[in-house]
This record gives C-alpha cells, structure tokens and sequence, in this order.
C-alpha cells in the first residue's frame, strides 16, 4: 500500500475532527482513518449531558477564565494549567465551528446556542443538543468527513504498530470483512480510540469496545501511559449490565434507599442527600454495600433508586428514557418498583501520555480524546468537559501531525512484520488440551476490578488486585478462539480486546498502588487525605521487559495555586 | 447451601433462538441453528446472543456496541421485524413468536450479507454521499468559529425528531421498494436529506433536491409507512418524505417526473374542483394503487395545510373507482392524523 501522511486510529469525536484538521491544513496529504465500527456508532454517541463552553449565551457574567478555574479546582490540581488553557480558551470558538457546519444545538429564546449548568461549573455553560448531545456531534462530524472524502477504513481492528529505534512507520491492522492483516506504512499515527473504562465489564457504562486498544498499543511500543489509576465512577448504573442511569433521576428527586429503607444520603450529605457530588454520592452508595446494607442477588450487590413517590405522570413525561432503561436492561419498571443500581466505571481520566499539541514521546506518534492524557482532566473530570477535550485536542492533534507530517521518512512496513502479527493470531487459534474461556477471564478481570481497584482502594486490596491481574494474565495464554473463519471474527476480536484490557489493567492498578494519597477519583482507605508534598505530580506507566515501571512528571503550575477542593 | 434471593428474579422461562446462520467460506447456502437457554424476565435479545456466543457456540456472529439502543450497531430482525437487539426483551417477543418458545432472529435484508446476522453498511453509506446528506454551510469560511447562526426554536423543531437517527437500517430492511430496487435512495437517507434541507445554515438545496427527484429517488415510495412502523426511535419518516415531495413540487415545479406532474395537476384539481377530472387523471395510467400511494397523501396534505379537506371527489366512472374512493378515505384520515399529530409536537 502506497504510505500515508496520517493514519488516524479511532473514529469517535477525536478521530473525525482530527482528520477534518488534518485536511484543512493540508489539503495535499493522504490521510486515513481506520476505525473497528462504523464512525458513526463510536462511543461519543453516548455523551447525552453536553459540552461545556464559556459562550456567556445564559450567563452573561460567564468567562473563559471562570471555566478555566473550575476545570483546575475540579481536576482537584492535577491538571496541567496550560493546557487546561488551551482547552477553555478554544472551547468557545469550536462549540461554534460545530455549529456552523450544522451541529443542531438547542437553544435559547434569543436563537443562540443554549446552556444548562452541569456538576462542578459556577455557571451554566453546558452547551447540550436536548439529550442527544454526543450523538448530533459524531453525526455532524461524519457527515463532514463524507463531504470531504475523507479516506475510512471502517471495521478495521488496529493491532500493532510498527517501530524502528525511536519512531513509528506505521499500523498493522486486521480487516475484520477478510481478516488479512494488512500494513498501514504512514509518517504519523494518531490514536483516538477511546477510553479503557470497560475493562470493568459489568461494572462500567462504557460500551463493549471501549477496551482501551490503542493504549494498550502505544504501551506496549514503550510509550508512558498517565496518570491511569485514575478512572472516574458514576453513582448510578444498572445493576446487571452496569449502563448509565443518567443524573436526571435524583435531579427530579429519585431517593437512594438501603436494604434496611433508610435513605442513607442522610449520613453523608445532610442537605444536599442524593444531589450531592457525583463521586461522593459513589462512595456513600459503596460504603454502604461494603457495610452489609445493600441488597443481594446473583448479578452482585446493590441498592435502590426509588422513583415511585415522584408518580407514574412525572416518571413518563420527564424520565422516559431512564424508564425505558430500567424496563430493558433490568425487567423493572420504576413506576412500580425501584430501580437496582451500583456505581460504574464511566470515564478514564488516564492515558497516553502527550503534550498539549497532541506529541507522545514517540516521533510520528500523536493522540487525542479519551485515549489521551494531556491532561486537562486531572484527577477527576468534569461533567461537559470531556466531548470539549476530544473536539480541542482532536483538532490540535490534526493539526500538528499534518504540520510535522514532512518531517519524516516515509515508512515501510516489512513482510516480516505482517507475519509476526498474523503468527500472534494464528496460535490463538490453535486448539489445545486445555484452555481458558475468555468470557469467564473477562468477567473475573471486571470482578476483581471493582472489588480491589475500585472506588475505596487500599494496600493490601490493591496488592490482591495486582495479583489477580497477574493470574489472568498467565491464564489467558490459554485463552482459545474457537471461530477458524476470516470473515468478520468477532470472537478473535474480543479476545484481542481482552489481552488490551489485561495489559493496561496492570498499570491501573500499579498506579493505584504507588499514589498513597487521596485525590479525585483516586480514594485510599489507608491515606485519606490529599499530599501535596509528595503526590503533587503525574504517574507513569511503562513496559519495559513486560513490566509496568513507574516513573513520574511534574504538574505544570500556572496562575492558579494549590488550595483545598470543597463544594 | 443457601440460595441467594433476588426480588427481581421470579422466574426463567426456556427459549429456543433460532438464528440465521452463514459463512460465505463455508456455507453455499445459509441455515438456521437452534439454541434453547433459560431466560431471565429483563434479559434481552442481545444479552442472550452474548451468553450463547460465550458459552455455547463461539462462532455465532453479531455486531453489537453500546448495547443500550444509541449507536445502531445490532439491527437485526427478530420474529420478523426489523429492530435493535439490545432493547428487544426476550419475554415481549415470547409473546409474539409463530411457533411457541422459539424466537427467530435474522440479518437486515435488503444489505448484503456478511456473515450470520452481519450485514454490509457500505451501500447505505454511499447513498448518504449520493445524496449529500450533510451541511454544506453559508458562513464564510473567514467567519467559522466566530460567530453563531440564529436559529429560531421552530426551526429547530423541524428536524430534532429527524437528528434522532442512529442509522441502524432497520426502515432500511423493512421498505418496500428497496427489495425490489437495492437502488432506491432508502427512508434513512430521505430522512437525512430531509433534515438537510430544511436547516437554514445549509447552501446546497436545491443541488440535493435535484437528485431527491432523480430516478430510485423521493418520487419511487409507494406510501406504505413500513418505515415508519419499525423505525427504532419513532420518527415519523413519512412525514419528511411528503415533505420533500411538496418541496420538490413547490420550489422546481411540475416538471421533474411523470410522478411530480400528476401530483400537481391532481391536486389542483380536488382543490378547485372538488373533483377529478378525467383527463388529468392518473389512475388510468398509472392504476389505482399507484395513484393513491403516490399522489394523495401529498395532494392533501398540501391542502390540509390551508383548509379542511375536500370531500371525496366525485369522478366519472374509471376502473377500481369503489376501491378509490374507499381508499381515498382512508388515507386522508392517515394523513389528517399525522398532521394533527406533527402540529402538536
Ligand atoms: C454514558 C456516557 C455518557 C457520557 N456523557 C458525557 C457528557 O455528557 N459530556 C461529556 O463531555 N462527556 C461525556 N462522556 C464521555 C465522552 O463521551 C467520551 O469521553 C468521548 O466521547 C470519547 O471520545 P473519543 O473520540 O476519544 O473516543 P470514542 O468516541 O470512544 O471513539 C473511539 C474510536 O476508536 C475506535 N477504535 C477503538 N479501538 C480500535 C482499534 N483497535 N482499531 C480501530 N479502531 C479502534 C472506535 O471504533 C471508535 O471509532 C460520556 C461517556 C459515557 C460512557
Ligand atoms: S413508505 Fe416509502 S420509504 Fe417507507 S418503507 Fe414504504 S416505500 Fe420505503
Ligand atoms: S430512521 Fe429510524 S429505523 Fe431508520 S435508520 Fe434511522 S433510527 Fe433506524
Ligand atoms: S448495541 Fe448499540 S444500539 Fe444495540
């Protein structure tokens, strides 16, 4: 295949704008862009609450610089302050660019874009398309990307990359309609493929693929991973699958109730109860499961959302949506009984380590979205703030590889190369004596998971953790696929998926381990208490002779000093 | 041993899915394989394809994603329709099996297969290119990012229900004509371009419409609402269809198509007459079915818009009259309804 200026792994926001950039800037380069689903189905669909822009269009007092302090304090310090910089001031200008390219935001009685407030933000910036916010961005933005011609590979599964001393040449990636595995000889690579929160598996609101595939590439090509013992839990989520029961129920007055009927938000939050912050609420619902007051049943341990007392009328004019959800997804209809719930891994605050133009430390080597830890998000993100990252960065990200495209060689991927990727597979799918099932190793990787890398974390948890992680590990080398087709093997897919999940569910809960301190979304039993001193900087993960080794970078400081984050 | 108690959990009832299977590496023609496992109350179509993969047959293969309805992925027929396996519940569509206990579960028609339920996108995606369903803007490209466009709520409204599309192709495999003509524009796509054309940031109207009216374009649906029905997120698609219809009729005139021309010359004539006159009348050239799928809806529709509807028309006497006029009533009371009900919104 003839090489590529650009090849962009991913197809969700931060994938399209990138190759929408990438092209505005030069207009002469061969861009692709390789996604394993149709652009159009990537997570960002997902995303109902909005992005957040200082636009001032509901708040006129609103500013850039008050968006900027609330991501920081948010962050709870961890954020870099420049590139939580770049991400505000652009905020505004992108909200509108995505606009004027037909993006059909709601709005307001004068005909601008309108705003809602949202967790976390001194005013309402949140810029929403009713509740379908991520998914009329992904639209537009394929949309776009049609108009332009971009080049897709769609149901393409990337599985390597391919480095020569200290750079990239490019992507190995399996055509999931053949399952030849075809080279991608490219000067630059950009990973957007999302975030590595399913690898919680029942216990997350992501969606099945969201297994952190070019993380785990990038690692294990040796580039860091950040900060990735950070992962952001939402307190509702259904109780079998682990799907999103969005904040709108305890916004319209939905109670928490235990197995004992107490509404125990009572104890941790006396005057805000259920409406209190969303990783505080997360900690009350656990401690009281850990505590033995939460209910039980074969799908694990939970509580209740109690909806009955708002009325059948309300629960169908306002919540349809969460109604239908707990109808599909648990058999219950809310009007008449509670909905199960348990916190659930929702975002990935880590990831590949980059700069604020999107450079890993891998020449030819970029990334943005999800997968990316620039990092703006810190220790914890903000609602609204993340579909903002994937549209700034992407676009920084476009930008800047379409800028140092030039710089490098064109590469070239060796026949050798190929067979080693194909050689990987091919012993997949061999049979043998005795193997392991992947469903139960993904299952028990969710498990131990959430029960030792969770929301409370603690030594001795964590070293369980770690241990675990360690035997699936061992346990996958058994793992068979049992489809011998070419044609659209899904089963080889999500056993690839899973060794992605193992691999960077180590440097989790490596993370973990090391930060003995409590920031964020990171909780230790063992160190409640944030420590500037010690733990005021950025962890890394890299693999080195199939070890996860720490390292650490510093924080970059800006106007904004250290304080103590309370609401 | 003690068995844990879930509330939520009275019972599991036996279900056979069978399910379309074929690998064109293998298989010259597909068949059906029969799986039966016990199901929960709140399980659904595509919870119980997951389990069988995982624990019963490997090689079984589905598109699934976020499997909670937003990204289109696992559109597939269940019992026949056209619909997302990850929001069909297993115990709903026990109810609706033709043999009892066994659930049928088939790929998207009118795409070309892939393998078992997985069908190629690619065809819907290049009819979106066809007919340029996206935004080419009229903001200068100097001004991009710096200013917004007002857009009053009323328009908004015009095509919120249309951006609900997740493009799962369900409307696709249930239309009437696609079956026939693996050409034809398909309702996911008139309703994209629909929801095009009535967005005021958009330049490029009249181009799109000039191919809406094109041959396998707006003027081929037969008015059968299958779309409609079995679209997964309950948007009125017929609505756009006559709107584009009366677009095309308003803004380039009765001059595209045989289609477009009847249509003019048959409404004007129940809107100033009150009745048909048999020279424009197109049912002796087109046939009565024809006529009534393609013409009326639209033609009263337009007049619905600006006064009651007209009484039946009277006619001289035409082959199929009797079924005409029964028609007639029938599809202005459809038309009246979606009307009242679009106006409500
Ligand atoms: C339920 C839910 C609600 C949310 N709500 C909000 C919200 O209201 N506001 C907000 O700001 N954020 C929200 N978020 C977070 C936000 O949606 C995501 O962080 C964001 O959409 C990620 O975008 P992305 O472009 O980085 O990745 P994605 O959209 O996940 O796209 C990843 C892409 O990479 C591709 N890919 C992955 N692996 C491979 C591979 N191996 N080979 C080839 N391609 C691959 C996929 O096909 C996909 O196209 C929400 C998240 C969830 C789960
Ligand atoms: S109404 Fe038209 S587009 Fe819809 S299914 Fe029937 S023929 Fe197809
Ligand atoms: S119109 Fe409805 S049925 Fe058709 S693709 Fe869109 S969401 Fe699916
Ligand atoms: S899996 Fe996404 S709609 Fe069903």
């Amino acid at each position: 295949m003839k090489p590529f200026d650009i090849v962009i792994v991913g197809g969700g926001g931060a994938g399209l704008y990138a190759a929408m950039e990438a092209m505005k800037t030069n207009p002469a380069l061969n861009i692709a862009v390789l996604s394993k689903v149709y652009p159009n189905r990537s997570h960002t669909s997902a995303a109902q609450g909005g992005a957040n822009a200082a636009l001032a269009n509901k708040a006129k007092d609103d500013s850039v610089e008050m968006h900027i302090f609330d991501t920081i304090k948010g962050s709870d310090y961890l954020a870099d302050q420049d590139a939580v910089d770049v991400l505000c001031s652009e905020a505004p200008k992108i909200i509108r660019e995505l606009e004027n390219i037909g993006t059909p935001w709601s709005r307001m009685e004068d005909n601008t874009i309108a705003q809602r407030p949202f967790g976390g933000a001194g005013r309402p910036r949140c810029c929403y398309c009713a509740d379908k916010t991520g998914h009329t961005i992904l639209q537009t933005l394929y949309e776009q990307c049609l108009r332009k011609g971009v080049l897709f590979f769609n149901e393409y599964f990337a599985l390597n990359l391919s480095v020569h001393g200290s750079r990239s040449r490019g992507l190995i990636a399996m055509n999931m309609k053949t399952g030849k595995v075809e080279a991608f000889p490219a000067k630059t690579v950009i990973f957007a493929t999302g975030g590595y929160a399913k690898m919680y598996w029942n216990r997350s609101s992501n969606a099945a693929g969201n297994t952190g595939d070019g993380q785990a590439i990038a690692y294990r090509a040796g580039i860091p991973m950040k900060d990735m013992e950070f992962v952001q839990f939402h307190p509702t989520g259904l109780r079998k699958s682990g799907l999103l029961v969005t904040e709108g129920a305890r916004g319209e007055g939905g109670y928490l109730i235990n197995k004992d009927g107490e509404r125990f938000m009572a104890r941790y939050a006396k005057e805000k109860m259920e409406l209190g912050p969303r990783d505080l609420v997360s900690r009350s619902i656990e401690t009281e499961i850990l505590e033995g007051r939460g209910f039980d049943s074969p799908a694990g341990k939970y509580i209740h959302l109690d909806l009955r007392h708002l009325g059948a009328d309300l629960i169908k004019s306002r919540l349809p949506q969460i109604r239908e959800m707990s109808l599909n997804f648990e058999g219950v209809d809310p009007i008449e009984e509670p909905i199960p719930i348990r916190p659930t891994a929702h975002y990935s605050m880590g990831g590949i380590d980059t700069d604020n133009f999107g450079r890993t430390v891998m020449d030819g080597v970029y990334a943005a979205g999800e997968c990316a830890c620039v990092s703006v998000h810190g220790a914890n993100r903000l609602g609204g703030n993340s579909l903002l990252d994937i549209l700034v960065f992407g676009r920084i990200a476009g930008h800047t590889a379409a800028e140092e495209a030039g710089k490098f060689e064109p590469g070239s991927i060796s026949e050798e190369e190929l067979r080693e990727s194909v050689e990987e597979i091919r012993t997949r799918m061999q049979p043998s004596g005795h193997y392991e099932r992947y469903g139960a190793l993904r299952e028990e990787l969710g498990q131990t998971l959430a029960l030792n890398v969770g929301i409370f974390r603690e030594s001795s948890l964590l070293h369980k953790g770690i241990q675990d992680i360690a035997e699936l590990k061992e346990r996958f080398k058994k793992v068979r696929v049992f489809d011998s087709s070419d044609v659209f093997n899904t089963n080889l897919q999500q056993v690839l998926e899973l060794k992605n999940m193992l691999d960077l569910a180590e440097t989790v809960a490596v993370g973990a381990l090391a930060r003995e301190e409590s920031r964020g979304s990171h909780t230790r039993i063992d160190f409640p208490v944030r420590d500037d001193e010690k733990w005021h900087k950025h962890t890394l993960a890299t693999l080195v002779d199939g070890k996860a080794i720490p390292g650490e970078k510093p924080v970059t400081m800006g106007r904004y000093e250290l304080q103590e984050r309370t609401y | 041993m003690t068995e844990i108690i879930d509330q939520h959990q009275e019972g599991k009832r036996d279900v056979t899915f069978r399910v379309f299977r074929f690998n064109p590496q293998v298989d010259s023609k597909p068949y059906f394989d029969d799986y039966t496992i016990s199901a929960e109350r709140g399980i659904t179509v595509l919870r119980s394809l997951n389990y069988i993969k995982e624990h019963v047959d490997a090689t079984l293969s589905f598109r699934a994603f976020c499997q909670a309805g937003i990204c289109g992925s696992c559109g597939m027929r269940v019992n026949g329709i056209s619909k997302l396996a990850c929001t069909s519940q297993v115990w709903d569509e026990l109810d609706k099996c033709r043999e009892p206990g066994i659930i049928r579960v088939e790929p998207l028609r009118s795409l070309p297969m892939i393998k078992d339920l997985i069908v190629d996108m690619d065809p819907l995606v290049d009819k979106m290119t066809r007919y340029s369903n996206w935004i080419d803007s009229t903001m200068p490209l100097a001004d991009m990012g710096k200013k917004e466009f007002l857009i009053s709520e009323e328009e908004f409204q015009q095509y919120d229900k249309a951006t609900d599309c997740i493009l799962c192709a369900s409307c696709v495999s249930e239309c009437s004509i696609l079956r026939a003509n693996k050409e034809y524009v398909s309702p996911a796509v008139l309703l994209k371009s629909y929801r095009m054309n009535v967005d005021s940031r958009d330049g490029i109207h009249d181009l799109r419409l000039a191919e809406l009216v094109k041959d396998h374009g707006v003027w081929d649906c037969t008015h059968c609402y299958r779309c409609q029905e079995s679209c997964v997120k309950s948007i009125p698609i017929m609505e756009a269809i006559h709107a584009i219809r009366e677009d095309a009729l308003e803004s380039r005139g009765p001059r595209d198509t045989s289609g477009a021309k009847h249509a003019e010359a048959f409404m004007e004539d129940i809107e100033k007459k009150g009745k048909l006159v048999e020279a424009t009348l197109p049912i002796r050239t087109n046939g009565v079915v024809w006529t009534l799928r393609n013409l009326l809806p639209m033609a009263m529709k337009m007049i619905v818009k600006r006064r009651t509807p007209p009484p039946p028309p009277l006619v001289k006497s035409a082959k199929g009259i009797k079924i005409f006029r029964a028609m007639f009533r029938e599809m202005t009371e459809h038309v009246k309804q979606d009307h009242l009900k679009s106006h409500k919104k």
